[in-house]
């Protein structure tokens, strides 16, 4: 199958894009300092304590689907890439697409197992269009590895999310016989209609090598390297995605421009766009932020995305690999595609850390104290009472008065007017600080300084929740927040998420991300039923 | 129906700290035996008819289940009706709520009303602190005791321009008057600056705006009105008392410059006593962080909401101020065994009405003293009760 038409796929088209990357900033020369090695460049994002890769991924989709114009509860099925997911077994897909709003009907995916799992996502909710089975997707593809101490890893693996939201398309002429710019199916939703696409996915081609790359035990915390890089770069890696490559770069319309790929070493990256004649795409986050996994090859195509071509369709290339698998997928991109300026704005700025703050936040320094447990266990009764509708941010709106009393497990009256008759309701996920305070001492698994923030949200409601230490010095009465997803603890080696309000930056408000909020407020859908 | 007046004739306490060497048992019958003590005429123990224990939380120490049996067991009354209280912070206060009602009531006539707490039997991390783990298993997560009451002190500030200094004023003015109880925890004086300058915890509250963990317990023996003569010539009666509820979650208050359950509480123990705030001669209330004692008399109605911080800064519940309070030196310096915080206040009222306060005693002009507390997951519960020497 190396022939262009082989490759050739019905096309789907790319709706809107999202990216998250955590704040925190870790320099490959202070890892290099820590470790008595030099010459290591760039700096590597990675997740504070309360961040992993569902957060990131959380992120990411809402300013997807917020970019596309899509209702959460409209989208049938959500196609989540990453390497490892929160839970080596257990939730995760329904953890998102709970915290995501996308309905208990949710179909999908959740592929893992090495940072090819954002390919293969994206390929699965491909084929669910093409299929004719959904006309919308929601692909998110993230990653938060963790590094071994020591291993050169350290100085390279980042962190990050990027989501898109495809839609299906006419089933038009016979893939590679159609014309560019295909009309987008009525079918697909509000965003799709009258208008062209602004970009399409059109050709896709895998290649296999039964090679060891990055690895991680069943048992083991953190991913180890290849043992020997440099022999495997050029004699598997290289090989192997220029193959992939190779097999699309003729696929679409015109020959692929520009390639965008995880580059690891700083080298993998550039010798596979050599071999296929063509440049990386510039403007790569990967210098910043470091390999992102699953979400790299995706991340590494926003600026390409953000711009659109000059004039005409421009036919680009991305590969994601790892596993002993690389898949390459040609996207023809017809104008900016929404959402993509602001995924590589979500990407930029960030804060250096200290090595030992960054070995902190990886959870590989760890105080010897016990922490502190929770009252109730994620096994517990309780817990599985209280855990859907903290995802869901789930208040109970009363009938007779409107008081929004949170959460519903605990409200079977009004707090307002003590009346019994309540609809559940989403809540707003941005609010005003009523009042706050900040602990300044706090045992694990908290972080001091931590703020504790009263939030009056727009839609009336006010909820107590954390806010983050990073806020703490400059938190003021009426600062805007937002709340968002992140992982209160890891309690008992389950992962435990709710919902912290961080402060909004200047200006924040008045951005699409506001717009996003809004999506999720006042304006989903509110489940029925009195209690 | 008409009640029984219910008079109060012996009170007591152990003094309180960090009683490593007493055991909770031990800590019972050192209160009960203070209380005794301090009866005029003497007091045989076999005349008590029923006991009520308060004791907020057990598992401070490791025991869940502290029983009506503990106590009598502990105190050599094994046998007697005992019920245990457990109202959050004002259990105190509501044991002896019940125990005044039990008497009033004609169904019991010598009532020992006795609260004892373990607080630092076991570690700040796995006692106190692990209420961050508490409640609803994921809302309000984080939330430790001090950030039950800071954000008063973020809003207070806000909306009423009180300031730290004033916050401060009242930590060294309490533990001024803790200096002269023989039974606070903590008997030295501080100043604003200290204050100011000591370790934040829970911005904007800093250590010296909280009170300590401490051990201790207290007891009151009442009776009836009519039998308090066999046992002294100085009574104090119960004039009134109140109750109230407030949701329990932080972010269910409808204001956090002021706490209802202690508006309603006091309303209704005013409107039993007949009497104002106006009319207390002195009031211990419940100052578990410098904030609530500026919350309390503003919503005691002491002073005018939003007044509270200004009036503390200008001694106005100093000893010598028109209203004292705290003068054991409150919660901040003579300390907060839970269950028994409540009745050492009623303790101090009752030597206060009694007139042998000796360094601390405040004038006594028109014969009342309020006690209260509050407490609870976010201030939920409120206590008030006044108590007399007017016959």
């Amino acid at each position: 199958m190396t022939d262009a038409a082989a490759a050739s796929r019905h096309p789907v088209a790319v709706l809107g894009v999202g990216a998250a990357a955590p704040a925190l900033r870790l320099a490959a020369a202070d890892v290099g300092a820590a470790w008595g090695a030099a010459g290591a460049k760039g700096t590597v994002a990675l997740c504070d304590a309360d961040e992993d890769t569902l957060t990131l991924a959380w992120q990411a989709a809402l300013d997807a689907l917020d970019a596309a114009g899509v209702d959460p509860a409209a989208v049938p099925g959500l196609w989540w890439g990453t390497a490892r997911p929160p839970f080596a077994e257990g939730p995760s897909h329904a953890y998102l697409a709970t915290a995501l709003g996308l309905g208990e009907q949710i179909e999908g995916a959740l592929c893992s197992g090495s940072p090819h799992a954002g390919m293969e996502a994206l390929v699965a909710a491909w084929d669910a269009l093409a299929a004719g089975h959904a006309a919308l997707a929601l692909v998110v593809v993230s990653d938060a590895l963790v590094p071994g101490l020591g291993t050169a890893g350290e100085a390279s693996t980042g962190a990050g999310a990027a989501a898109v939201v495809l839609g299906a398309l006419p089933q038009g002429p016979a893939p590679g016989a159609e014309g560019r710019g295909g009309r987008p199916a009525t079918a697909a939703g509000p965003s799709t209609n009258g208008s062209s696409a602004p970009a399409r996915l059109v050709a896709r081609a895998t290649r296999v090598i039964a090679a060891v790359d990055r690895y991680r035990a069943d048992a083991a915390a953190a991913t180890g390297d290849v043992y020997d890089g440099r022999l495997f770069r050029e004699e598997v890696f290289v090989p192997l995605l220029a193959r992939a490559g190779g097999a699309v770069a003729q696929a679409g319309g015109t020959p692929v421009t520009g390639w965008a790929m995880a580059d690891p070493d700083g080298k993998l990256a550039g010798a596979v766009a050599r071999r296929l004649g063509a440049p990386l795409v510039a403007g790569s986050p990967a210098g910043t932020i470091g390999d992102a996994g699953a979400a790299a090859a995706l991340l590494g195509i926003l600026p390409a995305w953000a711009t659109g071509p000059e004039s005409g369709v421009a036919s680009l290339g991305i590969i994601g690999y790892g596993g002993g698998r690389a898949t390459a997928v040609v996207t023809e991109v017809l104008r900016p595609v929404p959402g993509a300026a602001r995924a590589l704005a979500r990407l930029a700025g960030g804060r250096r850390v200290p090595y030992v703050v960054a070995v902190k936040a990886r959870g590989q320094l760890v105080a010897m104290s016990d922490p502190i447990a929770m009252g109730v266990p994620p096994t517990g009764a309780a817990f599985v009472r209280g855990n859907v509708e903290m995802l869901q941010l789930e208040g109970a709106r009363c009938r007779a008065c409107g008081t929004i009393s949170t959460p519903p497990s605990i409200h079977p009256a009004c707090t307002g007017c003590g009346g019994g008759e309540l609809d559940v309701v989403r809540l707003a996920r941005r609010g005003r600080v009523h009042t706050f305070v900040v602990n300044q001492t706090m045992p694990p698994p908290f972080q001091a300084p931590l703020p504790m923030v009263v939030v009056d949200l727009d839609d009336g409601a006010r909820l107590m929740v954390q806010g983050a230490s990073a806020d703490a010095a400059a938190l003021a009465i009426d600062d805007e927040v937002t709340l968002a997803l992140r992982r209160y603890a890891l309690e008992r080696g389950v992962p435990v998420y709710g919902y912290k309000a961080l402060r909004c930056a200047a200006g924040d408000g008045a951005d699409a991300g506001a717009a996003g909020a809004g999506t999720l407020a006042a304006g989903a859908p509110s489940k029925e039923g009195g209690r | 129906m008409s009640w029984n007046k219910v008079a109060v004739v012996g009170a007591g306490l152990i003094k309180f700290g960090e009683l490593f060497e007493q055991s909770y048992e031990q800590m019972a019958a050192g209160a009960f035996a203070a209380a005794v003590a301090n009866v005029d005429k003497g007091f045989d123990p076999s005349a008590v008819d029923a006991a009520i224990v308060a004791t907020q939380r057990g598992t401070l120490w490791g025991q869940e289940g502290i029983g009506g049996n503990t106590v009598p067991s502990a105190i050599g009354l094994s046998g007697i009706p005992c019920t245990r209280v457990e109202n959050a912070c004002p259990s105190g206060s509501d044991a002896f709520r019940i125990g005044a009602m039990v008497v009033a009531s004609g169904v019991h006539d010598v009532v020992l009303v006795i609260g004892v707490e373990k607080m630092r039997d076991k570690s700040t991390q796995e006692g106190l602190l692990a209420r961050a783990a508490a409640g609803h298993p994921l809302y309000n997560r984080g939330e430790t005791a001090p950030v039950l009451f800071a954000p008063y002190a973020t809003r207070h500030m806000h909306e009423f321009g009180t300031t730290p200094e004033m916050l401060a004023s009242v930590a060294v003015k309490n533990h001024h008057n803790g200096c002269l109880d023989p039974y606070a925890h903590f008997r030295s004086e501080i100043t604003v600056e200290q204050v100011l300058a000591s370790p934040a915890v829970c911005s904007p509250l800093r250590l010296l705006d909280c009170c300590p963990q401490t051990d201790g317990a207290a007891a009151v023996i009442l009776t009836t009105a009519e039998r308090a003569a066999q046992f002294t010539d100085k009574p104090v009666y119960v004039a009134g008392f109140g109750v109230a509820t407030d949701h329990p979650y932080l972010h269910e208050k409808s204001t956090f410059v002021g706490l209802p359950a202690t508006t309603s509480a006091a309303g209704r123990a005013f409107a039993m006593a007949g009497v104002g705030p106006e009319d207390m001669d002195m009031a211990e209330v419940h100052d578990c962080f410098t904030i609530t004692e500026i919350l309390d008399i503003e919503d005691l109605g002491f002073v005018e909401k939003g007044k509270g911080g200004p009036a503390s800064l200008e001694g106005h519940t100093a000893l010598d101020g028109r209203i004292p309070v705290n003068p054991s030196g409150g919660l901040l310096a003579k300390g907060h065994p839970i269950g028994a915080t409540g009745i050492a206040q009623l303790t101090e009222c009752w030597w206060q009405l009694r007139e042998e306060a000796d360094e601390r005693q405040v004038a006594v002009r028109r014969g009342f003293a309020l006690q209260h507390n509050v407490g609870g997951r976010g201030s939920g519960v409120a206590v008030v009760n006044i108590l007399t020497r007017n016959a």
